[in-house]
C-alpha cells in the first residue's frame, strides 16, 4: 500500500480502509458487526475539526503517518514485565504489541466466578459476544467504527453474580517499539453480573519513542449492585497516539468508580462515557492528565443520568508544562426523567509554563427540574504565596514548586478506595514532576 | 546577630519602610509594637525574603552576611525564621512532610545527614508535646482546616523542630486563648538561649508578661521611632500610640 507523501484529512480512512483483521473470519455475528463498522467507517472517516467533538484537537499529524498492523517479534522478559507493572501479585493479562502473551501473563488459579480471556479466543469472542458494540455507537464515532472493523485482540472479563473478586486485575499493554508505526485495535470487555466487586486496572505502556497508534475501547456492564473499580493509567512513548474510548452501562445501584490517567503520548484522547440506566447507581469519574513539550492530551467525558435517583462525582485535574495543549470536555446530560439527579463535576488546570494551552468546557444539560447540579472549571497557576512559606521554611524554588505541583496532582486519588493502588499511581504522578520527585 | 541599618523598603513605588534601624544581639528577645499599618510585617517580609518589596536604600548583615543578598530559602537554611501572621493553608502537603522537608533543608546545610524515619518521629513527637498538639495534626494538610490558634502553635511547632538562630514571630500571639498563648510562650521561652535571637511582633503588652523582652520598640509609619524597656509597653498599653509620634 502506497501512499503519496502529503495526505489531507479527508483521506485519513484510506490507510486503514485496506487492512483486514484476522479474528474471527468465520464467526458470524463478528462478521456482519464487521461489515457494519465498515460501511460506517466509509461514511465518516476519522474526524476532522470540524466535527464539533474534534475542535480543539487536530488529526493532522496522525494523519501524516503510514501505519502497519504486522507486529514483528519483539521480545520482554518476565523481570522486565515485573518491573513495568503497577502491582505485583495479582491477576495479571499482557498484551505485547497487539498479541496477547500467554507467557507474561498471570492468570493461573482464578477465583471461583471469575473468568479472564484474550479476545482472541474461542471463549474471548463468545464471553464478550453478548455485550460487546452495545456501550458504543459506531455510527456517531469514527474511531469505534474503525475499532470494530480491525479489533484483533484485548481482554474479556466476566464476573459472576454475588462473586469480589479479592485480587486486583493488571492489564498490561506494552508497546515495545520493535515495528515502527504500529497500529493496534484492541477492545476490552468487562461484564460484572449482579452483585459482583472486581477492581481492573489498564496499564499502557511505551518502551521506545517510536510512533505507534493505540486505538483501544473498553466496554463495561455493571448489573443491579455491581462494583468496579476501574484504573486507567497510560505512560505510552513520546511519539504514540493513544485514542481510548471507555464507556459503561450501569444498572441500579451500580458503582462504577473510575479513574483515568494520562501522562504519555504524544497526542491522546480519551472519550469517557457512563450511562446511569438503573435507580441509584452512582459513578466516579476521576482523571489526572499531565502534559508537557508539545502533548496534545483531550479528554471528552459524558454522563447520563437517565432515570430518577442517580449520583455522579467528577473531578478532572490538569498540570500543564512547556508548548502542551490541554482539552477537557465534560458533558452531564440530566435527562427528563432524572429528577432527583445529584452531580456534580470540576474541572480544575495548574499552568506552569507560559506556553501551555487549555480549552476547558464543563456542560451540563438538565431536562429534569428536580436536581442538584454544580460544576465549574479553574485555570491557576502555583500559588506565590504558598510558594513563599515553603522557601522561608528551607525548600529551594524547584522542590517548593515540585512538591506543590504533585499536592495538586494527587488530589485525583482521593477517592481511590485501594490504599495500595492509591500509593503506587502517587509514586508514577511523583516521577513524572519537573524535578522528578519531591 | 542582626544589624539593619536604614532600611528603607517599598513596593509597587510606595515606601513602607522609612530608615529602620535596629541591632539585636545574641540572646536577646526584642519586641516591635507599633499601631496597624506601620510596616512591621513588611518588616519581617524584607527580613525573610519575600519578593515583591523593593529596597532602594540601607542594608541588613546577619551573622555577618549580607541578609538581603540571599534567597528566602537560603536564609531559612542560615536560621532565620520567620512565624507568619498569617500561615497560609496548603491541602495536599502533609504537615509531616512539610517538617521533614524543612528540617532535611536546614540539616543538609549545617552538613549533617538526613535523620531517619524513626529518629525524625521521636525528635517531632517531643515537639509536638511541647506546643500540646495531637499527633493527629501531622498526617493532615498544611494548617488545612486548622483554627486560627491551631495555625499559631503550628508555627511555633516548625519554630520548636528547626531551631532556628533568629526567629521573627509576627502577631504569634493574636487569636490564641489564655491557656494556647501560655503553651505557645513555654515554646518561646524553652527555645531562649545565648545563641539565638528572638524578634517579637505583638499588639498586646500581655504576651510579654509570658516572655519578657530585653527591648522593646515601637514602630510607626516605616520608622522605629522609640525603643525602651519593657515598661515602655506598658506605658503603651495606657495611653496608646498618639504620644509616641508627638515626641519623635
Ligand atoms: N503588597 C502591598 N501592596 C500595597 N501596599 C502594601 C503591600 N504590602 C503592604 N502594604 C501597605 O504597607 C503598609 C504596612 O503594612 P504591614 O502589613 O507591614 O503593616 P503592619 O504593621 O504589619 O500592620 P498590622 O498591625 O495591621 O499587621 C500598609 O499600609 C499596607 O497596606
Ligand atoms: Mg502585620
Amino acid at each position: 500500500m502506497k501512499m503519496p507523501s502529503k495526505k489531507t484529512l479527508t483521506d485519513l480512512a484510506t490507510p486503514f480502509a485496506n487492512v483486514t483483521a484476522d479474528l474471527g473470519q468465520h464467526v458470524a455475528w463478528l462478521k456482519s458487526l464487521r461489515l457494519k463498522s465498515l460501511v460506517q467507517f466509509n461514511k465518516q472517516g476519522l474526524p476532522s475539526n470540524k466535527h464539533e467533538d474534534w475542535k480543539y484537537t487536530s488529526l493532522w499529524s496522525l494523519s501524516q503517518q503510514e501505519f502497519t498492523h504486522k507486529a514483528e517479534e519483539s521480545d520482554v522478559s518476565a523481570e522486565q514485565c515485573d518491573q513495568l507493572a503497577l502491582l505485583n501479585d495479582n491477576y495479571r493479562v499482557v498484551i505485547i504489541d497487539g498479541i496477547f502473551s500467554a507467557q507474561l501473563s498471570q492468570l493461573d488459579n482464578l477465583q471461583d466466578g471469575l473468568t479472564i480471556n484474550p479476545l482472541s479466543t474461542e471463549e474471548g469472542l463468545a464471553k464478550a459476544q453478548p455485550d460487546l458494540g452495545r456501550q458504543i455507537d459506531i455510527t456517531k464515532a469514527g474511531f469505534n467504527a474503525l475499532n470494530t472493523l480491525l479489533m484483533n485482540e484485548g481482554f474479556v472479563i466476566t464476573v459472576d453474580s454475588g462473586v469480589q473478586i479479592e485480587k486486583t486485575i493488571e492489564v498490561i499493554v506494552i508497546n515495545t517499539g520493535t515495528t515502527p508505526n504500529l497500529a493496534t485495535h484492541l477492545r476490552n470487555v468487562i461484564v460484572m453480573a449482579d452483585n459482583s466487586q472486581a477492581t481492573v486496572i489498564e496499564h499502557y505502556i511505551g518502551l521506545t519513542d517510536n510512533v505507534s497508534l493505540t486505538n483501544v475501547v473498553t466496554e463495561a456492564v455493571l448489573a443491579t449492585n455491581a462494583e468496579l473499580n476501574h484504573y486507567k493509567l497510560q505512560q505510552e512513548s513520546s511519539n504514540a497516539f493513544h485514542i481510548a474510548t471507555l464507556a459503561a452501562k450501569q444498572g441500579s445501584k451500580s458503582q462504577w468508580k473510575t479513574n483515568n490517567i494520562s501522562l504519555g503520548a504524544k497526542l491522546a484522547r480519551n472519550d469517557v462515557h457512563s450511562q446511569l440506566l438503573g435507580q441509584q447507581s452512582h459513578v466516579v469519574m476521576d482523571g489526572l492528565y499531565l502534559a508537557n513539550n508539545e502533548q496534545h492530551i483531550d479528554n471528552h467525558t459524558r454522563i447520563d443520568h437517565t432515570v430518577a435517583n442517580t449520583t455522579s462525582e467528577e473531578l478532572y485535574k490538569g498540570v500543564l508544562d512547556d508548548k502542551s495543549h490541554a482539552v477537557f470536555n465534560g458533558k452531564v446530560i440530566v435527562h427528563k426523567d432524572a429528577q432527583k439527579t445529584d452531580a456534580n463535576q470540576q474541572n480544575q488546570n495548574l499552568l506552569i509554563s507560559r506556553g501551555c494551552e487549555i480549552d476547558t468546557k464543563p456542560e451540563m444539560e438538565i431536562y429534569a427540574d428536580d436536581v442538584k447540579c454544580a460544576h465549574g472549571s479553574t485555570v491557576g497557576q502555583i500559588n506565590e504565596d504558598h510558594l513563599f512559606f515553603l522557601r522561608a521554611r528551607g525548600l529551594d524554588e524547584v522542590s517548593a514548586r515540585s512538591l506543590l505541583t504533585y499536592a495538586f496532582a494527587v488530589d485525583v486519588l482521593n477517592r481511590i478506595p485501594s490504599e495500595e493502588i492509591r500509593q503506587a499511581l502517587s509514586a508514577v504522578i511523583e516521577q513524572r514532576l519537573p524535578q522528578g520527585g519531591v | 546577630m542582626l544589624e539593619i541599618k536604614n532600611l528603607h523598603a517599598s513596593v509597587d513605588g510606595k515606601e513602607i519602610l522609612r530608615g529602620i534601624n535596629l541591632t539585636v544581639n545574641a540572646g536577646e528577645v526584642h519586641a516591635i509594637m507599633g499601631p496597624n499599618g506601620a510596616g512591621k510585617s513588611t518588616l519581617s517580609n524584607v527580613l525573610a525574603g519575600r519578593d515583591g518589596y523593593e529596597i532602594t536604600q540601607g542594608e541588613v548583615i546577619y551573622k555577618d552576611e549580607n541578609l538581603l543578598d540571599l534567597e528566602a530559602e537560603e536564609r531559612a537554611q542560615r536560621g532565620v525564621f520567620l512565624a507568619f501572621q498569617y500561615p497560609v493553608e496548603i491541602p495536599g502537603v502533609s504537615n509531616i512532610y512539610l517538617l521533614k522537608a524543612a528540617l532535611n533543608a536546614v540539616r543538609k546545610h549545617q552538613g549533617l545527614d538526613e535523620l531517619d524515619a524513626i529518629d525524625f518521629l521521636t525528635l517531632v513527637r517531643s515537639k509536638l508535646e511541647l506546643v500540646k498538639m495531637d499527633e493527629e495534626f501531622l498526617h493532615r494538610g498544611v494548617n488545612e482546616g486548622f483554627s486560627g490558634g491551631e495555625k499559631k502553635r503550628n508555627e511555633i511547632l516548625q519554630m520548636a523542630l528547626l531551631e532556628p538562630s533568629l526567629a521573627i514571630l509576627d502577631e504569634t500571639d493574636s487569636g490564641l486563648d489564655i491557656d494556647a498563648l501560655r503553651t505557645v510562650s513555654e515554646g518561646v521561652n524553652a527555645l531562649r538561649s545565648d545563641d539565638r535571637s528572638i524578634v517579637m511582633i505583638t499588639h498586646y503588652q500581655r504576651l510579654l508578661d509570658y516572655i519578657v523582652p530585653d527591648f522593646v520598640h515601637v514602630l510607626s509609619d516605616g520608622q522605629i521611632v522609640k525603643s525602651g524597656d519593657k515598661e515602655l509597653a506598658k506605658e503603651l498599653e495606657k495611653t496608646g500610640y498618639s504620644w509616641v509620634n508627638e515626641d519623635a
